[in-house]
């Protein structure tokens, strides 16, 4: 696919019609996107000349809806543009659509959009994962030549590996936040889901730098470069579907044949990931989100007595319930008398577990794991309620946890379902994922969806 | 009997051009919500910006008031929900503010003076106004975000009456280093007021916040209330509630704010969108650089070394370019002036300023032309009476004394040479006066003095006019 | 959590929570809680809070005006307005 990946995508002017036959109805289908505007001039200059990418509903766009996925920014049209995005726009990409996600970025899987509802190409019964599933499915339907997400404890990654595509959750600063909607801030970063992992390479070192909007950015500042040799993987792996199972001994097997040395490492604080993330992502979470209250925009109730009803009824009906679940956890965990032994606790796990990981690059150049323990879902699975979503995330909140680049690659399918494995760098050595998910690439090709194609571009 | 202790906040906004954490305008009076862009507007994915210059003046005020400045500052959310704020969480800092631990001396009424410890320092931004009209409030967020600087003082004010005076001193001193106006009936800084009183040696009482003091002189009538009010509490036996209470200074009482259900938790947290900022040498040395001899200091010197009166010191003092005006003149005029230059800018300067509607900085008198002014007086060259009408010819005219001099002729005349004619000739003029005042009508020498001033359109020196009469006369 | 912290919480929140609401939400939230307290099988002593992600340097901007040619469509985009004002029912 990769070089021509590229090359077939800037045909998107050229072959507009061609094009919106094949999109339109995939799209009724998957239900991608929350503003779909497919029909635009796509300029003609720039490393990323013509490229239609996709941005997710929580990332600005000037002139489009930011609505989040929530009621209460279901109106609101963005003023100005994120600058990671207008980076990509001077480079001469299009954006042609906002995509749905879990509303402000907060669930596995898409399905907690108040605004719409996003199938996985692979299975329409089936999630696409999330929170930016739209994203990752837009990219797996062959939509967009790329998808912008956001990362905040795995949602570019895990929706990638339920479609099948690449995920890059960049290092923390090395792309800007201005313009991407707050959830956590201390653990966010955009990211890109792509089929094509050369794209994903180029896009974002179009996107990365220092930004002065944003005083948390960073250039990146990759150490000397050196070959990937040594991987690690956590010893004692339980708790995965089987199908995941599969696919992870398969995987470790090929990297085995590729000439990598597997190193079997503890990763103790492990199991405390999960509660130092959300303890932490709650609590920045509660004080993001409560700039959402009707008055300078979004949702205003028809009526209130006093500014203290309307900031209650604006919240009320237009937060959901899993939202309102972690507004109300993030302001308990920080409220006087808990919040040491919450959120400072947390802290403090968190410090346990980048001191883990600094261990574990001492002697690996690169840390494999899955990038979820299922598979994509069915939409309603009982089996996995938001809860156990949360507990499944483990895998990825790791590396937000310690600000590292990490990518979710395909590694194949199980019963016709994607699976994908994650590689977790030290921070800034973006290029050993790129370098390492290349070669698994040769032995293992990234899977193309049923129905899907590029063969409008011809 | 019963001690007070007062404690403060004062907030002052910083003269920046920006706001803290943007760079929208920080400008007064422009039509509402016109200086505001998404960061200030708590849009979605914004994220704020540190103001280099505002952190300096944090740094300079802090090292000012003797602070302990930190190594490694940082900002902080404070969470809680007000129509005027923008991300409904306040950027400020709690855990590690610019400076901590100072203190600051300032001057009371009789002279004395005492120090106040100041708990710290710290930088933060402001919200939005609120106009309250009929059914609606309307809400303008051009002061979102607007530069904001927190002096916590410790609970060692005493009474009203030194509140007062530690206010005017602090404003003064925040002036002096040119960092805000620190003007509380314009807005420019606010104090918000604790106030407790206990029986004498049983410490700290139960302290009560005061709210909406736009005056000093209102701070001292707040505290004031507040003292009888609580004594009348602790006289019945009863305890005294922690409360926040606003003045009403139509009624001179203060009041019950109506409490805020849920109570207060702030639930600060460390910003996670500004770094830490940890002050390297030039740094330090740009906020060394921006000391200045503060307000006390100043006064305490001017008084040694120029022999000036408690009171001509304080007006001198009372503003920074006044002080600098006086010593410069000083400096420059021939004598050692310095109790002459008080009085000059005490009495006629001022009464001239008023008229013209004018200030010191921005008016036709210059500290050298008022130099000149007291040199040419020194030598004899005018006398009072030329001089005061030369000031206000500078001001009319905005030209040098000396020029003024020469185009309106009016050098004194102030030797007997030039003088003694001039006397006779009044005296043949008059010669019943003359006789008169000879044989002892007293009162008829200011005729004389009168004719010989008039005679010399005013510039006869009148101590010479005088000896020459009684010279003439004897 | 007891349903009086539930109440407390939800208020700070600025967020009502009806009957049902309590019931579902607080459940979630409770089991949530559960979870976090597993962290203190972890001995955290002589470490130092993480506050933020990755710093390098001092971060800065000049004290100079960004013109915002924005204003407008910013308050535009408030529901209410009068004259430029936003408006709210009233405070007092």
């Amino acid at each position: 696919m990769d070089p021509t990946f590229e090359t077939r995508w800037s045909q998107f002017s050229a072959k507009k019609q061609a094009y919106l036959a094949y999109a339109r109805p995939m799209e009724q289908k998957v239900g991608s996107f929350l503003t779909y505007r497919p029909d635009v001039e796509a300029p003609q200059a720039g490393a990323l000349q013509g490229l239609p990418f996709a941005v997710k509903d929580n990332i600005a766009v000037k002139n489009f809806p930011l609505t989040c996925g929530s009621r209460m920014l279901e109106t609101l049209v963005s003023p100005y543009t994120a600058t990671a995005v207008a980076r990509l726009q001077a480079a001469g990409a299009v954006v042609i659509g906002k995509t749905n996600l879990d509303e402000f970025g907060m669930g596995s899987s898409t399905d907690l959009s108040a605004l719409g509802k996003t199938n996985n190409p692979w299975d329409f019964s089936r999630v696409a994962g999330g929170s930016s599933g739209g994203s990752a499915a837009a990219a797996a339907a062959g939509l967009v030549s790329f998808a912008l997400g956001t990362d905040t404890g795995g949602s570019v990654r895990q929706p990638a590996s339920f479609c099948g595509v690449y995920g890059l959750k960049p290092t923390y600063g090395t792309v800007s936040r201005y313009g991407m909607t707050a959830y956590a801030s201390s653990l966010e970063v955009m990211g890109i889901a792509s089929k094509s992992l050369a794209l994903t390479e180029k896009v974002y070192g179009v996107m990365k730098g220092r930004d002065p909007y944003d005083q948390t950015s960073l250039d990146p500042a990759p150490g000397v470069a050196r070959a990937v040799k040594t991987i690690a993987v956590l010893d004692g792996l339980t708790d995965l579907e089987p199908a995941v199972q599969r696919a992870y001994e398969a995987a470790l097997d090929h990297l085995k044949a590729l000439g990598y040395r597997l190193l079997p490492v503890h990763l103790g604080t492990l199991d405390y990931a999960v509660p130092a993330y959300y303890t932490i992502a709650t609590a920045e979470a509660s004080a993001n989100l409560a700039r959402f209250n009707g008055i300078r925009y979004g949702l205003r109730p028809e009526y209130a007595e006093n500014p203290e009803d309307l900031i209650r009824k604006s919240r009320t009906a237009g937060f959901g319930d899993e939202v309102k679940i972690r507004i109300m956890l993030g302001t308990y965990v920080l409220r006087s008398g808990f919040q040491d032994q919450y959120y400072t606790k947390a802290q403090k796990v968190r410090t346990a577990i980048r001191n883990d990981l600094q261990k574990v690059f001492d002697q690996a150049d690169l840390l494999m794991t899955p990038t979820f323990p299922t598979r994509a879902f069915v939409h309603g699975d009982r089996s996995m309620t938001p809860y156990q979503q949360k507990l499944a995330d483990k895998f990825t909140v790791t590396a937000n946890l310690a600000g590292i680049p990490a990518l979710s690659f395909p590694a194949g399918l199980e019963e016709g379902l994607p699976v994908g494995m994650q590689f977790m760098a030290p921070a800034f050595e973006e290029g050993r994922l790129f370098e390492a998910a290349a070669k698994f690439a040769t032995r293992v090709a990234a899977p193309d969806c049923p129905g899907t194609s590029l063969d409008w571009s011809k | 009997m019963y001690q007070t202790f007062v404690g403060l906040e004062i907030h002052i906004h910083l003269n920046t051009a920006t706001k803290v954490f943007c760079g929208c305008k920080a400008h007064f009076g422009d039509e509402p919500n016109t200086n505001v862009c998404p960061v200030c507007m708590g849009y979605p994915g914004v994220l704020p910006v540190l103001n280099q210059h505002a952190l300096e003046l944090a740094y300079t005020v802090s090292l000012a008031l003797g602070c302990q400045l930190s190594h490694r500052t940082l900002f902080d959310r404070k969470n809680y929900f007000y129509p005027d704020m923008p991300k409904n969480y306040q950027i400020t800092q709690f855990h590690e503010p610019v400076g901590q631990n100072g203190s600051i001396e300032f001057a009371l009424a009789d002279g004395s003076t005492k120090k106040v410890r100041i708990h710290d320092v710290h930088l933060e931004e402001d919200a939005g106004k609120m106009i309250h009209a009929g059914d609606m409030t309307l809400v303008d967020y051009n002061r979102a975000g607007y530069s904001l600087l927190e002096v916590v003082t410790e609970p060692d004010l005493a009474s009203g009456e030194e509140t007062e005076a530690f206010l005017q001193a602090f404003q003064r001193v925040v002036r002096y280093l040119g960092v805000s106006d620190g003007n509380m009936e314009e807005g420019s800084m606010k104090c918000d007021t604790n106030v407790s009183i206990n029986k004498a040696g049983a410490g700290l009482g139960t302290k009560v916040e005061i709210k909406n003091l736009n005056s000093s002189r209102f701070v001292k009538k707040a505290i004031e209330h507040e003292q009888k009010r609580q004594a009348a509490f602790l006289e019945a036996g009863n305890k005294v509630s922690q409360e926040t209470r606003l003045w009403n200074e139509n009624r001179d009482v203060t009041e019950t704010m109506r409490t805020k259900e849920g109570g207060l938790d702030y639930r600060y947290f460390p910003e996670p969108d500004l770094p830490p900022f940890v002050p390297d040498a030039s740094f330090l040395k740009r906020i060394q650089d921006a000391q200045v001899e503060l307000p006390l200091a100043r006064k305490q010197r001017l008084v040694r070394e120029f022999g000036l009166s408690r009171e001509q010191a304080e007006f001198v003092t009372d503003a920074r370019f006044t002080a600098d005006f006086f010593e410069q003149a000083v400096r420059a005029s021939a004598a050692s002036g310095g109790s002459a230059m008080a009085n000059w800018l005490m009495g006629d300067v001022q009464k001239e300023l008023n008229h013209f509607n004018l200030t010191l900085e921005a008016c036709p008198l210059t500290a050298g032309r008022l130099a000149s002014l007291q040199s040419l007086l020194d030598a004899g060259r005018i006398h009072t009476k030329i001089a005061k009408q030369l000031l206000v010819s500078i001001f009319e005219e905005d030209k040098d004394p000396e020029t003024l001099l020469q185009e309106k002729g009016l050098e004194s005349i102030a030797t007997e040479q030039q003088l003694a004619p001039i006397v006779e000739s009044v005296f043949s003029a008059h010669p019943n006066v003359v006789a008169a005042v000879k044989a002892g009508d007293a009162r008829q020498k200011g005729f004389l003095v009168g004719q010989v001033m008039k005679a010399t359109g005013g510039r006869a020196a009148p101590d010479l006019v005088n000896a020459l009469l009684a010279k003439f006369l004897a | 959590m007891d349903t009086k912290e539930l109440e407390t919480t939800a208020l700070l929140a600025q967020i009502e929570l009806g009957k049902g609401d309590l019931e579902r939400l607080g459940e979630a939230v409770s089991q949530m809680l559960d979870n976090f307290r597993k962290m203190n099988e972890l001995d955290t002593e002589g470490l130092e809070a993480t506050t933020h992600a990755l710093v390098t340097d001092n971060r800065v901007r000049p004290d100079s005006p960004v013109p915002s040619d924005l204003a407008d469509a910013l308050v535009e985009r408030s529901p209410e307005l009068e004259d430029r004002f936003i408006v709210i029912p009233n405070v007092l």
